[in-house]
């Protein structure tokens, strides 16, 4: 096979390019003399655009791992090399500290003092906190009955409490049966399952118990506060796993049944588990779609005092109450410890190089991708305010090039063009589905299949767990217009005769443009039931529809154009007349 | 697991077609390395020879040799290096070590005696070029500054008597000469020496304490791990090591790249030669030859230092060096992390991620191709995200489940490539690692179904296992046919670390154990031939699936510790403890450290106490290690993995096995037939031959064949021509084909993959649905059926419904057992066997848009005749 012309002239001209590899990339000494001359020459230019990278490496949460194995993936085409360890938050800011990393990951900023009354601080090195990804903490859980795992289970948050301080101990109990709206579970005992490693997961659980249910969660507990490592009391049945991934093989292996865990929604949508949905503040039970997770968020207070060491972490008190009924309540973000010092000792100009261009890369392009893996992509205040830490690399070392890295180059989902304060996912997110109202319902799989999302009645993101970026989306209020039209799961399946397929009326309705949400919503037709400037969306425009949709908006543009002026033109003819 | 396939594949047999494609393959290039990799005579290498020897000047002040040897060291490839590659180094002709270390990397291997010390150094071993561009002690990369730094008594300051160092160097630092006043270390009771480490742009780091390390010296497990090794040679003088490379990349201050050449430095340690009868300098040793240091921290783990590697840098150690001169490879170029283009979404199969590692630059850098970007995901989720928008492509094995995907796909193959069962095994008594491991399919079954107690408690307390072997090594059938391989009580003998999440790779590993009567056999419950049964949890369990199940439910009593008493975890699944991508089971091999979940730490300081199981803080004893994993071929090709040979037909002593190459890949390909045009091309593993490498795969760029936007059509039509012309063409650089992968050509094995593709391509192109074939229409089928495993399996607990009328218990009492709800408010739903379903489309609200925008144009076309209307009639 020949080889092909665009390995042998290329038009960017580059680092120390691989000019000829003829033959498997091995080169004449000739080639490589000639590309020293021309780095050489490029070097000296102001304008050289490339920059080398160091390796770097990372440790912490496991909470945000699966996105940011995704991200390290990435930008190995940019030929940065990352490593990343998930031994926990704890570890993770310990190793930070200790200068054993370069970077660390964690839910929750430095706590001072740990439980153990050792220092848990940077230990004097440099460093600010930089949000990366936002994500909802899930309940997943494996309760079987007639063979078949069970799904569309919803809880409040008192219930969970309660079983996470063994208080609620069996599936069949009362507390349960009434958050289902009387749909009974067998009577299988409820076991827990907790993180054995010192975890953001459970520092994030534990701080919503803290401030939610203080008296529940105290006195189990013993004191106030949150905790990175659960307490399991011993003579109950809760088991401890140590990382995400091994909470999700305990729920999910056969020995599982009755289980339930805590865990970033990403671990049971990957795995095809469900996760329960959580009542929040205006009485709708919701699933942690990047959707609900990114509405909660809209009320998280951010620390914005710069002159804070907790510059940008966060205050999630209202978080948990927001009253949007589209919120999930355990909603947060996951942190990189950035190391800012001049003299990091264990920084060097390339591996500056390496955080900024990873840094852009994760908080722009690599947000893209957050909700098909389960988080919820960052707004762009917070964007914006990453940029300005990342920038803090370019100030401590005058060899980093942070140019032309910011928010305006970014290509995230949540951001609309011209309002920097505004979150366009919170705003294009669905109403939850009538069913799962409290009272309501439930709403109900079509025969739990699989991971349900095969329409069912599930409005707000049904029971998905297909890791689909759209399978939450689909909200009850747009078909007839007459607000909240949520099918009752005893009626409302039908059968497409077509397919075979069990479709409820309401799982229809992702068919709806983006677009289109936003006019309809600004037309005001949405269903005022919830929240008026809602609209029901999915995130992608259907494929069908785009050749008559392209046609259509060629028409109308060019009437907009034509018409006004046209009229003119009759006008002036009939004014001159 | 999820039976997203149909009921059975009209398989081709494999006529005489098939003989005429073994012959092709034969011709085909080799991507893979040969399995005598660790013999390094090939042209990538290099040999050097040296005699080195240890002597002493006598009280006349004579010299006498006390020893001498001619060392050979080869380095198995030199040229064209890339960061992180391992060479395999190793050396014939040096005096045996003694007390060889759990570990010899960095500091780990400084307890040993006449071990061979490997290290990479900035710089030539020319004594005719400028004295920068040479190689010196100060040039050589440690991980920490002990390595580098001593202070000890006077009586163990060996160097002080080093027959071949300058008086200059024969000092005690800690007095004050020449070293930096940062790095004293008051009162200076011990002595001292100091070895700076320069780096690449001058900057000097003292390496006297840990604030004085250079920026990429650090130790713990979140560090990239120490290179440098201490080697330890056999008795017969041999010894081989597998060393990692560090570009400027990894290591900045080192600096080693295509600009700045690096060599390998092997110092065969031979004892200090001293300038006088000093007892410590002249010291032999304290371990016998091929002995064991267990304890090198402890009383009986010291050394003679005149004889250990911490004075590698004396000049007596220094001159017995042999350097071997590296070539590294130029940087590929890289994709711009300021192209502001969006990036084009494909979602699949991790097989093709060194591939696509390589492939993405050759798309990002042109302006008429796209910004490409894989994101690694189960193969069937990512089905479900093309019919989302989500994903412009999905990369797969296997076809969508026609219940949950209803649109037409394309399936384009794409790669051809596979699963490794990949090993990290030392042979016994030091004598190096095993290159060359056979698996049977029952074997596999074995260690995946949990039968191998692991512990002896476990053993004979679960039921069922006692009458097992402890773990594979300890299984006849395994040592029979891996004679040689020590018994060993690791625990991660007895399981095979393999995948937590739903995988195509998954389903291929099983479909193989499944084609293999014996290994059901096994399954279903009968005793192998030396009387081992399977785990009672897995009796019956149905194969293929296309994720593992873990059904043990036994929880080990342990009566014996307070913190294991506290656990309720079924123990062998806390050994099996399955990860989520193939890379996590590649870091744990090449770091020897297994996930299973053996650490129970108890902290009473905790009220209430706080138990924490975690995975076993150890990395396995270098000289003991046995781990072994599921990864792909593509990166046990990158990261140097050894992969076992499979076993492809026969039994007993007649038994044949297969490794991963060309060849044995392309024989496979004879056993792969597609339904119709444009289905993908699956892999019949009861048609395998007896040359055919049964873990092949083929990866498949699969998209709608309707409905997709112009643009991603193009797109991906783009890529698949690309990839299978330009980016079959075998190499490490932009745009090629990675090692673990066998090309695609138009011509030979593969040519009818090479021609789907084509074909795919332009139908994605066209976006005019399902392909024109004279293929029969899949008949409907029951839904039940499609699930691969009958109702009634232990396999579908996470996802099938159960078969209709089935007859429930909890039915009885009036309530339904799925929704839970009174029977008698049970919804009517139709039984439906699929999984999982993408959101579902309605024609009325896809048309909702245009058809707004129909009104819209109306109303502005309308409107102003309306107006005109309306002014006419009043105007007359």
């Amino acid at each position: 096979m020949n080889v092909p012309r665009w390995l042998i002239g290329d038009r960017r001209s580059r680092r120390r390019r691989a000019t000829s590899p003829l033959r498997r990339g091995r080169l004449p000494r000739l080639a490589v003399g000639t590309s020293v001359l021309a780095l050489v020459g490029f070097a000296a230019a102001p304008t050289a655009a490339f920059a080398a990278y160091g390796q770097i490496e990372g440790s912490g949460s496991t909470w945000s791992q699966v996105i940011v194995d995704q991200w390290i993936a990435d930008v190995s085409a940019n030929g940065m090399a990352v490593t990343y360890n998930g031994g926990g938050s704890s570890q993770g800011r310990k190793n930070f500290s200790a200068n054993v990393t370069d970077f660390g990951i964690s839910e929750i900023p430095y706590q001072g003092v740990d439980e153990y009354g050792n220092a848990d601080t940077s230990g004097g090195r440099e460093f600010s906190y930089l949000p990366i990804v936002a994500g909802g903490t899930a309940f997943t859980y494996h309760l079987e009955s007639g063979g078949t795992l069970m799904r569309d289970i919803r809880l409040s948050g008192e219930t969970l409490v309660k079983i996470f301080t063994n208080q609620i101990t069996t599936w069949a109990d009362a507390a349960i049966k009434a958050d289902n709206n009387g749909r009974v579970f067998p009577d299988t005992s409820i076991i827990p399952v907790v993180r054995s490693d010192g975890s953001g997961t459970t520092a994030q659980f534990t701080t919503w118990m803290d401030k939610q249910y203080p008296s529940l969660w105290r006195a189990y507990f013993g004191k106030s506060g949150l905790t990175s490592y659960y307490p399991k009391k011993s003579g109950t049945k809760t088991i401890a796993a140590a990382g995400s991934d091994q909470v999700m093989n305990t729920v999910s292996a056969k020995s599982g049944n009755g289980t339930i865990a805590y865990v970033e929604y990403s671990y049971p949508i990957n795995k095809g588990y469900p996760v329960v949905k959580v009542l929040n503040t205006a009485g709708y039970y919701v699933e942690p779609t990047q959707y609900a997770v990114a509405v909660a968020l809209t009320k998280a207070k951010i620390n914005t005092d710069k002159g804070s060491q907790l510059y940008l972490t966060q205050i999630l008190d209202e978080v948990y109450k927001h009253p949007d009924p589209r919120a999930y309540p355990l909603s947060s973000y996951s942190y990189m410890l950035l190391p800012t010092g001049k003299n990091d000792r264990r920084m060097t100009t390339n591996k500056r190089q390496t955080l900024v261009d990873f840094m852009f890369y994760s908080l722009c392009e690599g947000q893209g991708k957050a909700g098909a893996y389960g988080y919820s992509p960052l707004p762009l205040n917070l964007v914006q305010a990453g940029f300005e830490q990342v920038a803090k690399l370019g100030a401590a070392d005058a060899g980093v090039d942070v140019s032309n890295r910011d928010a305006t180059k970014c290509n995230n989902p949540t951001f609309v063009a011209g309002d920097l304060s505004r979150n366009r996912l919170a705003e294009v997110a669905a109403a939850p589905a009538a069913c799962d109202q409290k009272g309501q319902g439930p709403c109900l799989g079509a025969g739990q299949s699989g991971s349900g999302s095969t329409g069912g009645s599930t409005g707000g993101g049904g029971a998905t767990g297909d890791g689909t970026s759209a399978g939450g989306a689909s909200g009850g209020s747009t078909t007839g217009g007459g607000g909240t039209t949520a099918v009752d799961p005893e009626t409302g399946l039908t059968i497409d005769e077509s397919s075979g397929l069990v479709i409820d009326p309401e799982t229809g309705l992702p068919a709806v443009d983006p677009e289109t949400g936003a006019v309809i919503s600004a037309a005001g037709e949405s269903g005022g039931a919830v929240s008026g400037s809602v609209s029901t969306q999915i995130p992608a425009r259907p494929v069908g529809s785009t050749a008559v949709f392209g046609g259509l908006a060629a028409l109308e543009l060019l009437a907009i154009t034509l018409i006004p002026g046209l009229r003119a033109v009759r006008a002036r003819r009939g004014g001159a007349r | 697991m999820t039976g997203r396939r149909t009921p059975s594949h009209p398989r081709r047999a494999i006529g005489r077609r098939a003989a005429v494609l073994v012959a092709l393959a034969v011709a085909a290039l080799a991507t893979f390395t040969a399995p005598s990799a660790a013999q390094g005579d090939t042209g990538d290498g290099a040999v050097a020879k040296k005699t080195v020897s240890r002597e002493v000047r006598e009280a006349d002040g004579t010299v006498t040799t006390l020893d001498s040897r001619t060392v050979t060291a080869t380095v198995d490839r030199t040229t064209n290096l890339r960061g992180r590659e391992r060479v395999v180094v190793s050396w014939s002709g040096a005096r045996p070590s003694g007390g060889r270390t759990p570990s010899p990397y960095g500091i780990d291997g400084y307890k040993q005696e006449y071990p061979v010390v490997i290290m990479q150094c900035r710089g030539i071993d020319d004594p005719t070029l400028p004295s920068d561009e040479q190689l010196q002690p100060e040039t050589c990369w440690t991980t920490t500054e002990i390595q580098r730094r001593s202070s000890v008594s006077r009586t163990d300051a060996v160097w002080l008597h080093d027959l071949y160092a300058t008086p200059e160097e024969r000092v005690d630092q800690g007095a004050g000469e020449g070293v930096d006043p940062s790095c004293y270390l008051p009162p200076a009771v011990l002595t001292q020496h100091y070895l700076p480490f320069v780096g690449a742009d001058g900057t000097v780091y003292e390496m006297c304490s840990v604030e004085t390390r250079a920026p990429e010296a650090a130790v713990g497990d979140n560090a990239l791990p120490a290179a440098e090794m201490t080697g330890f040679t056999g008795i017969d003088g041999t010894g081989s090591v597998k060393f990692e490379i560090r570009t400027d990349v990894e290591n900045e201050s080192l600096g080693c790249s295509a600009d700045v050449p690096c060599s390998l430095v092997v110092i065969p340690i031979m004892g200090i030669s001293c300038m006088d009868g000093d007892a410590a300098c002249n010291a032999d040793g304290r371990f016998e030859p091929g002995s064991l240091n267990t304890d090198p921290s402890g009383t009986d783990g010291q050394v003679d230092p005149a004889v250990s590697p911490a004075y590698w840098w004396t000049a007596s150690n220094w001159r017995n060096r042999i350097t071997i001169p590296l070539d590294f490879a130029l940087p590929p170029d890289v994709c711009d992390i300021l192209d502001d283009r969006a990036p084009v979404d494909m979602y699949g199969s991790e097989l093709l991620a060194q591939a696509s590692l390589q492939w993405a630059p050759a798309y990002c850098l042109r302006d008429d191709r796209f910004k490409f970007r894989h994101n690694r995901q189960i193969e069937s989720a990512s089905l479900r995200l093309l019919t989302t928008g989500t994903a412009a492509a999905a990369f797969v094995s296997e076809p969508a489940d026609p219940l949950t995907v209803t649109e037409p796909l394309g399936y384009a193959p794409t790669a051809v490539t596979g699963f490794g069962i990949a090993y990290s095994i030392d042979l016994p008594g030091n004598a190096g690692e095993v290159t060359d491991l056979k698996v049977t399919p029952r074997l596999l079954a074995k260690l995946l179904t949990e039968s191998y107690g692991s512990v002896p408690d476990v053993r004979t307390g679960h039921p069922g296992l006692a009458g097992n072997p402890l773990n594979l090594t300890y299984d006849p059938e395994f040592q029979e046919l891996n004679p040689g391989i020590a018994k060993t009580d690791e625990l991660a003998a007895a399981v095979l670390l393999a995948l937590s999440q739903p995988s195509d790779v998954t389903y291929a590993l099983t479909s193989y154990i499944a084609a293999d009567p014996e290994a059901m056999a096994f399954i279903a419950g009968e005793e192998d031939p030396w009387g081992m049964t399977v785990n009672p949890d897995y009796t019956g369990l149905e194969l293929p699936v296309e994720e593992w199940p873990l059904l043990d439910t036994y929880v080990r009593p342990n009566e014996n510790s307070a913190c294991w008493k506290s656990v309720s975890t079924p123990w062998l699944q806390l050994m099996a403890a399955p990860v989520s991508t193939m890379r996590t089971v590649s870091n744990a091999l090449l770091d020897a450290w297994p996930y299973t979940q053996s650490k129970c730490n108890l902290d009473p300081t905790y009220s209430p106490p706080k138990v924490s199981i975690g995975r076993g803080s150890e990395r396995q004893p270098y000289g003991n290690r046995f781990m072994i994993g599921l990864t792909s071929l593509g990166d046990a090709e990158r990261y140097a993995l050894d992969t076992a040979e499979l076993r492809t037909a026969g039994t007993g002593t007649s038994a044949q096995f297969v490794g991963a190459s060309a060849s044995s890949l392309s024989a496979a390909l004879a056993a792969t037939s597609q339904d119709e045009t444009g289905a993908p091309f699956l892999v019949d593993y009861d048609a395998l031959s007896a040359t055919a490498y049964p873990g092949t795969m083929i990866v498949h760029t699969a998209a709608l064949l309707s409905g997709l936007p112009a643009t991603s059509a193009a797109d991906v039509a783009q890529f698949i021509e690309t990839a299978t012309t330009e980016g079959q063409i075998e190499g490490s650089g932009n745009g090629e084909l990675p090692a673990g992968f066998l090309p695609i050509t138009d011509a030979g094995p593969t040519a009818d993959l090479y021609g789907s593709a084509q074909i795919v391509a332009e139908a994605i192109l066209a976006q005019k649905g399902a392909i024109a074939t004279p293929a029969p229409t899949p008949t409907p089928t029951p839904p039940v059926a499609v699930t691969p495993t009958p109702a009634g399996s232990v396999v579908p607990l996470a996802v099938g419904p159960p078969a209709p009328g089935l007859p429930t218990s909890a039915s009885d009492v009036g309530v339904d057992p799925v929704t839970g709800l009174p029977a008698d408010e049970v919804p009517v739903v139709a039984p439906v066997a699929t999984a999982r379903t993408s959101a579902e489309r309605s024609a009325a609200a896809n048309n909702a848009l245009p058809i707004t925008m129909g009104v819209g144009l109306a109303g502005l076309v309308a409107s102003p005749m309306l107006r005109l209307w309306a002014t006419r009639r009043r105007v007359p």
